[in-house]
């Protein structure tokens, strides 16, 4: 297919005030990839997912999702996605099987399909012992699964996950992160992911646009955008009688400071990478610089938002996920 | 048509709530029957009054109770709308293909269902007092009338819930509904109204959806004259309410 | 005595406390007004033809006269399960663990609030009455009539609001006290609040007569309406400080486990 699965040109959506929640922002989203829309609270990614799920009008601008458009053919966009927003809307009063049954219903599904599909649907999310249980005797995790269980209930082609992993404990971010790989894969479906957390749309997505203050900020894949962003950190922290500005003294010969990076020590990129390190903690050593810790790391979607914003991705240090090592 | 499977869907939801919702439930079955107890059981003297032509007073209070357990009803469906709007559970159907008429025809036809229900409770509450049921075709009318009424009401209230969205609302739901029925013939005949009263009730439409059904509970019989001018104003109130509600359906996406 | 005095100005200030909170808050004092003012104009405009003819109707001015008493009653019960809502408001919300680790005594607490809804019932009574005088209403007992109003209603708040406050104490929740209001709503219609208890029949009518809030709000009536005597006074007046004893002294009980318990 060479319609792209989400197109926008320009999108605005402004509140009364002239408060710009989204404002201008231009993307495509590919058909069959993970789309990972990364930006700190109140960045405008809500804001975004409801535009283009039509659940809120753009002010200007043009969407178009599934090859139609948002605004003059919401129904066929309606049809052709499936939507798991924060909160998890779901009534707490209802049975998983309850809620999955009325979702078939409202998308159309004759009432055997229905059934069958809901049957099918909590096997694949691991739900079938809770089916019959009521919602608000759900886990937060149990919660996101049925969610996303009842986006999928009309095979979408493009399905919207709006922070899905928030607040969940990190065995069920994994789980999730792993059915959701499996959809895009054995499915193919286009996911477009919104989250706050860095290392979420580092692992999960193809393409990456990181949204601030309604503007993307950046657009592309993880590793390119990382690459921009250079080579790996080295950050040291000064002990003793010497100062961070004395470790920045000598740290400046290896390569590019990154002021502001490292409180109380000073830290640098090193284009020779990890060999560089060694040399780096000679110098310091001959130089009578005293240090107490030594760091290496790579560039994260982080640094890439530090340096287009000079400031921090919120939850970056909050998101308990970790790296791929823990899975 | 679509839309009406998706109606009854959204309809069989709601129903469900009011099985699982013990503060839903017991309220819409309590209140009309306490209703009915207290105020036959307390104005039972009222009936001496010539106005009321000998009829029992039990009798001629069925139809109000019937009328506001219908009332209550309907607004339960927008309360339940609301919870919906503040909760996030309308999201889900919002962004589902469900025609957007389906939305409000759903708890309407729940609206209906409960308030047949509240409407035979009362009925048979007066069946245990000594009153019989007036023939089939008066009783008919009573549950058509209590229809028509909880039909406008639920309107109301589905209105008021797509315009607040939240929860907190329900007092102005709840607050019209008594209104609109205390300030009509709930108590005595027109001809026993006396100042301000007698004048409001006189253009309030509750009041001759009251008379209509009373004609109907006292008489035995439908007398046209008495059940034309209720049908009317029951129909007129439905439809200008019925835009009430649907006109912000139109608006959804603005918020 | 020296032993009493902080006791009373504690009283004062947290009953001076509890009325501000009320009147600050709108749905804490608007429904004791409003449902008792609507309902009141509601029946007199339809009951206005019963005096006179209606067998058993007690001879009346006007219904007016007839039905303030009713609604001073029905505002101090809307009222009083406030204040119990209120208390149970500063269980969850923590001012009442505040009060328990001052040094307030702990009668104080109690009275504090129980001064409050005394104090908005006198006001209330004061208000209807008025209310009902602009409308037509006189009292036809006088002032030593009105003060009676004043004393039941007084009296009859306290009544309600330690029933407030003792299930305040025991749930903990102030949406479960609220729970209780359509009870007591209940209980108001099975009396003679609203119609005379000689037009009732049946087993209604029995209910009726075995209901205290009926022989409260016949006292008041009869100072307003006429043919009141120290024995009508002296019942109002002794049930409701009845009534008032037991709750209040169930939620002192209360209040004593629940900080025995906490200490």
């Amino acid at each position: 297919m060479s319609e792209p699965a989400v197109e926008t040109r320009d999108l605005v959506r402004e509140y009364r005030g002239g408060i710009r929640a989204v404002d201008g922002v231009s993307l495509t989203v590919d058909t069959g990839g993970i789309f990972g829309f990364l930006g700190p609270n109140g960045a405008g990614k809500s804001t975004m997912v409801r535009m283009l799920t039509t659940l809120l009008r753009p002010t200007s601008g043009d969407a178009r999702v599934a090859g139609f458009d948002v605004m003059t053919n919401p129904d066929a966009v309606r049809r052709s996605i499936g939507v798991a927003l924060q909160d998890a809307a779901i009534d707490p009063y209802m049975t998983g099987r309850e809620l999955l049954r009325l979702q078939a219903v409202l998308h159309g599904l004759k009432r055997a399909q229905g059934r069958a599909r809901s049957d099918e649907l909590l096997g694949r999310v691991g739900l079938e012992t809770a089916a019959d249980r009521r919602v608000g005797t759900y886990s937060g995790g149990m919660r996101r699964r049925l969610d996303l269980a009842l986006s999928l209930v009309h095979e979408p082609t493009v399905l919207f996950l709006d922070e899905p992993t928030t607040g969940l404990d990190p065995m069920s971010r994994v789980t999730l992160w792993d059915e959701v790989r499996r959809l895009n894969t054995e499915h193919g479906t286009t996911v477009f992911l919104t989250t706050q957390y860095l290392e979420e749309a580092d692992q999960m997505a193809d393409r990456v646009a990181i949204i601030d203050g309604g503007r993307i900020v950046a657009d592309g894949t993880p590793r390119a955008l990382k690459a921009e962003v250079g080579h790996p950190l080295l950050a040291v922290t000064a002990a003793d009688a010497s100062t961070p500005d004395d470790v920045a003294r000598v740290l400046a010969r290896f390569g590019e400071m990154v002021p502001g990076a490292h409180v109380g020590g000073a830290a640098v990129r090193l284009p020779g990478g990890s060999a560089a390190m060694a040399d780096a903690v000679r110098a310091l050593d001959e130089a009578g610089v005293r240090f107490a810790e030594i760091d290496l790391s790579e560039p994260s979607l982080d640094d890439v938002f530090l340096i287009r914003t000079g400031r921090h991705l919120e939850g970056a240090d909050t998101a308990e996920g970790g790296p791929a090592t823990d899975a | 048509m679509r839309g009406l499977v998706v109606s009854v869907g959204l309809a069989g939801r709601n129903l469900l709530l009011v099985r699982r919702v013990p503060s839903v439930f017991i309220p819409s079955l309590v209140m009309p029957l306490f209703i009915l107890v207290a105020t036959s059981g307390a104005f039972h003297g009222i009936g001496a009054l010539p106005q009321f032509a000998g009829s029992s007073y039990l009798a001629f209070t069925i139809p109000m109770a019937a009328t506001m357990g219908a009332g209550f009803a309907g607004i339960n469906s927008g309360m339940t709308l609301a919870r919906d709007l503040e909760g996030g559970f309308f999201d889900r159907l919002q962004a589902s293909p469900a025609p957007r008429i389906a939305l409000i025809v759903g708890p309407l036809i729940a609206a209906q269902v409960r308030s047949l229900f509240t409407t035979s409770v009362v009925l048979i509450a007066g069946m245990i007092g000594g009153v019989m049921l007036p023939g089939l075709a008066s009783t008919l009318l009573i549950f058509g009338l209590a229809l028509l009424f909880s039909a406008a009401t639920s309107c109301w209230a589905i209105g008021v819930a797509l315009r607040a969205r939240t929860v907190q609302a329900a007092p102005i739901m709840q607050i019209a509904v008594f209104l609109s029925v205390f300030t009509s013939v709930a108590y005595v005949p027109q001809s026993a109204l006396t100042g301000w009263l007698g004048t409001v009730a006189r253009f309030n439409p509750v009041t001759y959806i009251l008379n209509a059904s009373r004609s109907a509970e006292l008489t035995g019989m439908v007398m046209w004259s008495d059940t034309w001018p209720g049908l009317v104003a029951g129909f007129t109130a439905l439809l200008l309410l019925g835009a009430f509600a649907l006109i912000p359906l139109r608006h959804l996406e603005n918020r | 005595m020296t032993a009493a005095s902080p006791a009373i100005r504690q009283t004062a200030a947290l009953a001076w406390r509890g009325i501000l909170t009320t009147i600050r808050l709108p749905q804490a004092w608007v429904p004791s007004l409003f449902f008792p003012l609507v309902l009141m104009s509601i029946f007199t405009a339809s009951f206005g033809g019963a005096p006179g003819r209606i067998p058993g109707f007690p001879p009346v001015r006007s219904f007016l006269d007839f039905a303030v008493s009713g609604a001073i009653i029905q505002g101090v019960l809307i009222g009083g399960t406030a204040a119990g809502s209120a208390f149970a408001s500063d269980i969850e919300g923590g001012f009442f663990d505040r009060l328990v680790a001052s040094p307030t005594s702990r009668v104080a607490i109690l009275t504090g609030r129980l001064g409050a809804s005394m104090t908005l019932a006198v006001s209330q009574a004061l208000l209807f009455v008025g209310l009902a005088s602009i409308f037509g209403a006189r009292v036809a007992a006088g002032l030593g009539g009105f003060l009676v109003i004043v004393v039941i209603a007084a009296l009859f708040a306290a009544a309600v609001g330690g029933l407030g406050v003792y299930l305040a104490l025991r749930t903990g929740s102030a949406e479960a006290v609220q729970g209780m209001f359509p009870l007591f709503f209940a209980l108001l219609f099975f009396s003679s609040a609203f119609f005379p208890a000689e037009t009732m029949t049946g087993w209604y009518r029995t209910i009726v007569d075995l209901n205290p809030i009926s022989y409260l709000v016949e006292a008041m009536r009869a100072e307003v309406i006429g043919g009141a005597t120290v024995g009508t006074a002296c019942t109002g007046i002794g049930i409701a400080l009845g009534l008032a004893v037991i709750t209040v002294g169930a939620s002192g009980l209360a209040l004593r486990r629940r900080l025995r318990v906490a200490a």
